[in-house]
C-alpha cells in the first residue's frame, strides 16, 4: 500500500470514530433532555474560543505530549510501560523535594535563583528514571512482565504520595502541601496561563524521541526489538540493555510530566497528582499506532476534551450543562471506537490481500 | 477395521511431500512407517489423522471412501494419533484432560468419567492418578493418559509419533506389551512413526519405507535391519575427496557439557575444534544437536561441564558478545530468529553495522546494494526482508555475517532451499572455511553431513558420539551415521 493510500486510511479511521463517539455522547444527551448541538457549540467556544482557552488546553497537552514521547520509545520496544502512571507521580514528588523548601522571598540567592527550576525538573527526571527503571530491572532480571511490574509500582508510587501529603508534608487540613513559592514553580508568561519554558521542554523532548527514533542506532534497535526481539539479539543487538535505556528514558520524560503537573498545574503536591496523564498517553500513542507524526495533534485533540466539559459542567445555561466526567465517556469512546477501526481496517486489508492472491 | 490410502498426494509449494502414496492397514497388525526426517511420514500420518487433507487421493475404511475435515472427524471414523509431543493441557488435572473432547453435553458426569479412565488404564496395565496434574506427569505418563483417551473416544487405529523418545526403559517396555495386547487381542491397528530401527524390530509386524515423498519399500518382519537402512538412506553418493585444508588452532573446547534439550537430557558431551574444520550434528530432531550449537552461542545455560573459545571460557557471556569475538549462530527459523519482520534490508544492514550512535541512511543504503549485488539477492534495499523468498532470506543471512569470523554455528543452513541455493550457501560458507573459520552445522538430511563434513558428532538418546573415519570404503557412510541416529550400536 502506497504512503499516501495508508495516510488517507487513516484519516478516515479517526473520521469515522470520531463520528461514531459523538453520536454515542449525543445519544446520551438526548436521553438526558440536553440539546447536543448547542453544547457541541459551547463546547468549541469553552476550548478553543478565547486566548485563555487556548493557553489551557496547549497546558493541558504538554504533559500528556511528555508522556506520549517517551512511551513512544517503549512501545516501539514492544514494551507497555504501563508503569507510566506511577513514573509521573514519582516525578511530581521528586520535584516538591525541592519545591516545598523553596521559601517566597528569594531575592537575596542571585544566581542560584535561576537554578531551583532547572533543579527540580532535574531531580524529577531522576524520580521518573528510578522508577521506570525497577520496572525494566523487574523485566530483566526477574522475568516479570513490565505491565504486571508497573502495575505494582503504581501503586506503591500513589500510597508513597498518598503517605506524604497525609503526613509529612501536609500542611493546613487538607492532605496536601502549601502552594509552592513562586520562584518554585514553572515561570509563566505575564497574562495567560501558558509557560513558555515549559512549552520550549515538552517540544524539545518530543523532537529529541522523533529524532531519536528516526536516525539514531538506538531507535532502529528498539523497533528490531519490538518485532522480533530474539532476532534482533542475533544479529547482535543487546536487547536487554536497550530496554532498560527505553524505560528509563520513557521514566525521565514522564517524570517531567509529573513536574509540570507539581510545578504549573497544580502549585502544589496533592493526592492524584497525575490526573491520568501517564493514561492518557498511552491512549495517544495506541490511537496513533505508535506513529511519531501524529502524536502531537492527538494530543492537542485529546487535551481539548476536559477544557471544553469543564465549560459545559460550569454552564448556567441548564439545556447544555452537564457533568464533565461525560468528556472522559466520549475519550473513553473515541479510544474504542478508533481501535475498533484499525481492527476493522486490518481485517479488510488481509481480505484483499487473500482475494489479489486468489485471482 | 481395514484402512487403505489410494495415490496420496500432498505438495507444499515445489516439495512433493507425499507422492502418489498408497499403503494398506489391516486389522490386528503392527506396522513401521519408516523414513529419514523429510521422508513424508509425518505429512501422511496427518492426512489419515484429519489433521490436513491430501491435495489428491482417497482413503477407505473398510472399502468406503472418507473424507475428513477435523482431528475429530477422523476420531469418529475410529483413528486417533498419538503426536510426539502429547496434545494435552498441562495445568489440568489427569481427569479433566480425560474428560476433554468427550461429547456428553454442557454437564459431564465426573465419576463416570473416573470410571471409564480407570477402565480403560487397566485394560492397558497403564496406572494414572486422576487427580495429579498433567504438568507433573512425565511424557511417558501423558502419553500412557493421551492413549487411554484416544481408545475411550473410540480409536480402532492408533498411530503414534516417535513415542519412544524421551521415555524411560520400562514405560517404553510398558506401553509396547499394551500395543501389542491391542492388537494381538483386540484387533486394533497400530501404526509406529520412527526411525528407530530397534523399536521397530521388537514391535511391528509389517514396515513401510518413505524416501522423499514416495514409498520405496513394503517388507514383512522380520527383516534384516541393513535391509531397511539401505532402504531408508538409500545409495547415497560417494564422499567427495577434499583437497587437504590446513587446520589452524583449536577454537573451540567442549568439557564434558551436560544440557537440557526438549525432551531429553544430553550428558558428557567433549569436542575440540580446530580452525579450518567442519563439524556435521546429526541426530532425530529434539535429540540436542540444536541445543548444542545454542549452547556454544551462549543461548543456552548448560547443566554442567565448560565450553572455552580459544581457551577462554564462554560462561557468562551473551551472545552479542561472543558475536564480537568472532562466533556466529544462524538459526534455521529465518524469519521467527535471524530477520527481523518488518525491516527492510537496508535497515538489517544499518543495525548489524557497528558504528556510531547516528546512522547515515544514505550511507547504509549504498552498503545493502553493495551486498545485494555480491550475494545475489533478488531485493531492493527497501524491500522488507519478509517479502523475499526463503533462498534470498538465506543469503541476507549469510551477507548480514560479521567478516572475521572463527566459529560459525549453523542450524540446518540449507533448510527449505533448492539444489541451487544449497550449493551457493555452501560455496560461501566453504570460503569462510577456507579463511580459517570451524564451522559446526545441523542437518536432517544425511547426504549433506557426509558431504561436507570433517567429523560428526551422532546425538541419540543423550549421548553423543563422534565418527571420525568417514572415509573407511568399506561402508557406505549415510548408512553407517542412520544406524548410529537409530540407536543400532548403543
Amino acid at each position: 500500500m502506497s504512503r499516501l493510500a495508508r495516510w488517507r486510511g487513516t484519516v478516515l479511521t479517526f473520521s469515522a470514530a470520531l463520528t461514531a463517539a459523538l453520536a454515542l455522547i449525543a445519544v446520551i444527551m438526548l436521553s438526558l433532555d440536553k440539546a447536543p448541538l448547542a453544547a457541541a457549540q459551547r463546547f468549541i467556544e469553552g476550548a478553543i474560543g478565547t486566548p485563555s482557552a487556548r493557553a489551557d488546553v496547549i497546558m493541558a497537552a504538554l504533559p500528556m505530549l511528555l508522556c506520549a514521547a517517551g512511551l513512544l520509545l517503549t512501545f516501539t520496544a514492544g514494551l507497555w510501560n504501563i508503569g507510566v502512571e506511577g513514573q509521573v507521580t514519582m516525578g511530581a514528588i521528586f520535584a516538591t523535594i525541592i519545591a516545598r523548601t523553596i521559601p517566597r522571598d528569594v531575592s537575596d540567592w542571585g544566581i542560584f535563583a535561576a537554578l531551583i527550576v532547572p533543579a527540580e525538573l532535574l531531580l524529577a527526571m531522576f524520580g521518573g528514571a528510578l522508577w521506570a527503571g525497577l520496572a525494566a530491572l523487574l523485566k530483566i532480571r526477574g522475568g516479570i512482565n513490565e505491565i504486571f511490574g508497573g502495575v505494582a509500582l503504581n501503586f506503591i508510587s500513589v500510597n508513597i504520595l498518598l503517605s506524604l501529603v497525609n503526613g509529612a508534608w501536609r500542611v493546613g487540613t487538607f492532605p496536601q502541601t502549601a502552594p509552592f513559592a513562586p520562584a518554585a514553580l514553572l515561570p509563566r508568561h505575564p497574562e495567560l496561563r501558558l509557560s513558555p519554558l515549559g512549552i520550549g521542554i515538552a517540544l524539545a523532548a518530543f523532537v529529541a524521541v522523533f529524532m531519536a527514533l528516526r536516525g539514531t542506532r538506538f531507535g532502529l534497535q528498539l523497533r528490531a526489538i519490538g518485532r522480533n526481539a530474539r532476532s534482533a539479539g542475533i544479529l547482535g543487538v543487546r536487547v536487554e540493555r536497550n530496554i532498560f535505556w527505553a524505560m528509563v528514558a520513557c521514566g525521565a520524560l514522564a517524570g517531567l510530566a509529573g513536574a509540570f503537573q507539581a510545578l504549573f498545574t497544580r502549585g502544589r503536591l496533592l493526592p492524584n497528582i497525575s490526573g491520568g496523564i501517564g493514561f492518557m498517553g498511552v491512549l495517544i500513542v495506541l490511537l496513533t499506532g505508535v506513529r511519531a507524526a501524529w502524536v502531537l495533534p492527538v494530543a492537542l485533540f485529546l487535551a481539548t476534551v476536559p477544557i471544553g466539559s469543564l465549560k459545559l459542567a460550569t454552564s448556567l445555561d441548564s439545556a447544555v450543562q452537564i457533568d464533565a466526567a461525560l468528556g472522559n465517556v466520549f475519550q473513553g469512546a473515541l479510544v474504542l471506537a478508533v481501535l475498533i477501526g484499525g481492527g476493522v481496517r486490518a481485517r479488510l486489508a488481509a481480505r484483499r490481500k487473500e482475494r489479489s492472491e486468489h485471482g | 477395521m481395514h484402512v487403505e490410502l489410494q495415490n496420496i498426494t500432498k505438495t507444499f509449494g515445489s516439495l512433493r511431500a507425499n507422492d502418489a502414496l498408497s499403503l494398506h492397514f489391516a486389522e490386528g497388525r503392527i506396522y513401521a512407517l519408516l523414513g529419514e526426517n523429510g521422508a513424508g511420514k509425518s505429512t501422511l500420518m496427518k492426512i489419515l489423522s484429519g489433521y490436513q487433507p491430501p491435495d489428491s487421493g482417497t482413503i477407505l475404511i473398510d472399502g468406503q471412501t472418507v473424507t475428513f475435515q477435523t482431528p475429530a472427524d477422523a476420531l469418529q471414523c475410529g483413528i486417533g494419533m498419538l503426536h510426539q509431543d502429547p496434545l494435552d493441557v498441562p495445568n489440568l488435572t489427569v481427569l479433566d484432560n480425560f474428560m476433554l473432547g468427550r461429547r456428553e453435553g454442557l454437564l459431564p458426569k465426573r465419576s463416570a468419567a473416573r470410571e471409564a479412565l480407570a477402565q480403560h488404564a487397566a485394560r492397558l496395565g497403564f496406572q494414572l492418578d486422576p487427580f495429579r496434574y498433567v504438568d507433573s506427569l512425565t511424557i511417558g505418563e501423558r502419553q500412557q493418559l493421551e492413549i487411554v483417551r484416544l481408545l475411550s473416544l473410540g480409536a480402532r487405529l492408533l498411530i503414534l509419533d516417535e513415542p519412544t523418545t524421551g521415555i524411560s526403559a520400562e514405560q517404553k517396555h510398558a506401553l509396547f506389551s499394551a500395543l501389542k495386547r491391542l492388537a494381538a487381542q483386540e484387533g486394533m491397528t497400530i501404526i509406529l512413526v520412527s526411525h528407530k530401527l530397534e523399536d521397530v524390530a521388537a514391535l511391528c509386524d509389517e514396515v513401510y519405507v518413505l524416501r522423499s515423498g514416495k514409498l520405496v519399500g513394503h517388507r514383512q518382519m522380520p527383516t534384516p535391519i541393513d535391509t531397511l537402512v539401505t532402504l531408508m538412506f538409500g545409495q547415497s553418493l560417494p564422499r567427495p575427496t577434499r583437497g587437504a585444508h590446513a587446520l589452524g588452532e583449536e577454537i573451540l573446547r567442549v568439557e564434558s557439557v551436560s544440557l537440557t534439550a526438549r525432551r531429553l537430557t544430553v550428558r558428557d558431551l567433549s569436542l575440540s575444534v580446530r580452525s579450518g574444520e567442519v563439524i556435521g550434528l546429526a541426530g532425530l530432531d529434539g535429540s540436542g544437536q540444536s541445543d548444542f550449537l545454542r549452547a556454544c552461542a551462549g543461548l543456552q545455560a548448560l547443566n554442567g561441564g565448560r565450553i572455552l573459545l580459544a581457551g577462554a571460557p564462554i560462561h557468562g557471556k551473551r551472545y552479542p558478545e561472543l558475536l564480537r569475538l568472532g562466533v556466529a549462530y544462524a538459526p534455521s527459523g529465518r524469519l521467527e530468529e535471524g530477520l527481523v519482520d518488518g525491516l527492510t534490508l537496508t535497515e538489517h544492514f544499518a543495525l548489524t553495522a557497528s558504528d556510531g550512535a547516528w546512522i547515515n541512511w544514505r550511507q547504509a543504503a549504498a552498503l545493502a546494494a553493495e551486498q545485494i549485488a555480491r550475494y545475489n539477492i533478488r531485493g531492493a534495499p527497501h524491500s522488507p526482508v519478509q517479502t523475499l523468498s526463503g533462498g534470498n532470506q538465506q543469503r541476507t543471512l549469510m551477507a548480514l555475517l560479521p567478516k572475521n569470523l572463527r566459529l560459525l554455528l549453523l542450524e540446518d543452513p540449507t533448510r527449505g532451499l533448492d539444489v541451487e541455493s544449497t550449493a551457493w550457501v555452501w560455496q560461501q560458507l566453504l570460503a569462510r572455511r577456507d579463511q580459517g573459520a570451524a564451522i559446526l552445522f545441523t542437518s536432517p538430511d544425511l547426504d549433506e553431513i557426509v558431504m561436507y563434513s570433517d567429523r560428526v558428532l551422532v546425538f541419540c538418546e543423550g549421548r553423543a558420539t563422534l565418527v571420525t573415519d568417514l572415509d573407511d570404503p568399506s561402508r557406505n557412510p549415510a548408512e553407517r551415521l542412520g544406524e548410529l541416529i537409530g540407536g543400532k550400536n548403543l
